[in-house]
């Protein structure tokens, strides 16, 4: 018989449970004997790969990547003028050439291929469900946009409308950068009254956003300002989420009014 | 300017032999990856200002990691018959590491041999998670960072890859024990 609860059992044995957490699923294994047999074999695969021989850098390799950058340093110095593509070697132009193909042909794959299912709203599920576990929720702590903003910029691809609305009840408490949608997506979190509201963003490549939804009694609700997506989820009612979505679009039409 | 040298010295060089490992579990011969680690810390210097700050480890993995795919795409090669080369595995050397497993200990550079070979074989979306997980002890998030892809997908791949790997192991010792027979 196969134990449901696996994958936190095998995320317990990669030290990814908290310890408050961690003392539940040590009282589930001792009643388990399937996630025993696991932790075991767990145990036993770690063991043998880490046992391997691991080859490090050969020297000469070592010594040829320096002197590759020692040239390269060397010649940015050198070249303060433009053109500095004209000093580099072929190579790196046919490489640029056939990374830039490959980007294409997966724009291509993605835009083209219809969507099977919706994996994005079982991603943000999973998302929302983990940072809920203990310290997962944030990475950048702070009740003030300006710290978290610019966080952002040096952690996601997307930079995301971010404000504190203390005074209407949704206290800005933190941001943090998860992986979902193929791009470092920003997730900035709000605090209302006892209920945590993660506000995902990520750059749409023009796919409609999904209508609003609920997915294990967390409510989902999507909206899309230009190119970036958004999708608030929570477990407070859709009256409560759709206020806090309101003050984020009133938020990015002041924004879009001040930059323009 | 040289101040980047000095500092992409201190940050990313000593991450190279971590590097280096990760090219040799992704491409096909020592060659290739050979190139895709030089390709990447070329790379990783040009780009060196778009690391700010954190995870230089994860930084450059993942550099290496679309080195290696590009030039896969590139090549396009045939489809490679993952032999470990000779000077791979040195003979002994698993009878020296300790570990509190008996069957670990006694585990010989044939085993290792094998080991290597069906990792090799594993998918590799499979393996590059084994491999950033168990070689370079990299954590979920790190790993999800790495290889972009959801946390949830890294979790399933992650036992995926373990559970096929065992499988194939116990199917290998029992055909060498059908083959002596």
């Amino acid at each position: 018989m196969t134990c449901a609860d696996r994958l936190t059992t095998q995320a317990y044995f990669d030290g990814e449970i908290e310890a408050a957490a961690a003392a539940g699923i040590e009282r589930h294994v001792a009643q388990c004997a399937d996630c025993r047999a696991l932790l075991k074999d767990l145990e036993q695969t770690r063991a043998a790969i880490r046992n391997m021989a691991q080859q490090d850098a050969p020297p000469a390799l070592r010594a040829r990547i320096l002197r590759s950058i020692d040239e390269e340093a060397a010649a940015a110095t050198s070249r303060s003028g433009p053109l500095p593509w004209r000093t580099r070697p072929f190579w790196l132009g046919a490489f640029g050439g056939a990374a830039g193909a490959a980007m294409a042909a997966m724009l291509a794959w993605y835009t083209l291929y219809p969507a099977i299912g919706n994996p994005l709203l079982d991603d943000l599920m999973t998302s929302h469900v983990r940072s809920l576990m203990p310290s997962h929720l944030i990475d950048v702590a702070s009740t003030d946009q300006h710290t978290v903003k610019p966080w952002f910029a040096g952690h996601a691809d997307v930079s995301p409308v971010v404000a504190d609305f203390a005074p209407q009840g949704y206290t800005l408490v933190g941001g943090r950068a998860d992986y979902f949608a193929h791009q470092r997506s920003a997730v900035v979190v709000y605090q209302h009254g006892p209920h945590v509201i993660n506000v995902f963003s990520w750059a749409g490549n023009r796919r409609q956003v999904p209508a609003d939804t609920t997915r294990n009694g967390y409510r989902m609700m999507f909206w899309e300002v230009g190119d970036l997506n958004y999708c608030a989820v929570s477990d407070t009612g859709w009256d409560e989420l759709s206020a806090l979505v309101h003050l984020l679009q009133q938020s990015s039409a002041r924004d879009k009014r001040d930059s323009n | 300017m040289d101040d980047k040298r000095g500092r992409f010295e201190a940050q990313v060089l000593p991450h190279l032999d971590a590097a280096y490992r990760f090219a040799r579990w992704l491409s096909h011969s020592s060659a290739d990856a050979d190139d895709v680690v030089q390709e990447a810390m070329l790379r990783a210097f040009r780009s060196f200002d778009s690391l700010r700050g954190s995870d230089a480890k994860s930084w450059l993995l993942t550099i290496v990691r679309n080195c290696n795919a590009t030039a896969h795409r590139r090549q396009q090669r045939r489809a490679w018959v993952p032999l470990p080369e000779e000077h791979d595995v040195e003979d002994g050397h698993a009878m020296i590491a300790s570990t509190p497993d008996p069957e670990i200990v006694s585990m010989c550079a044939e085993q290792e041999r094998t080991l290597t070979r069906l990792m090799a074989a594993l998918p590799e979306d499979h393996r590059e998670v084994l491999v950033l997980r168990e070689i370079e002890d990299m954590d979920y998030r790190q790993i999800a960072n790495i290889t972009n892809v959801p946390i949830g997908t890294v979790m399933s791949r992650l036992a995926r890859a373990r559970a096929g790997l065992k499988s194939q192991w116990l199917k290998d010792v029992e055909g060498e024990l059908r083959d002596v027979r």
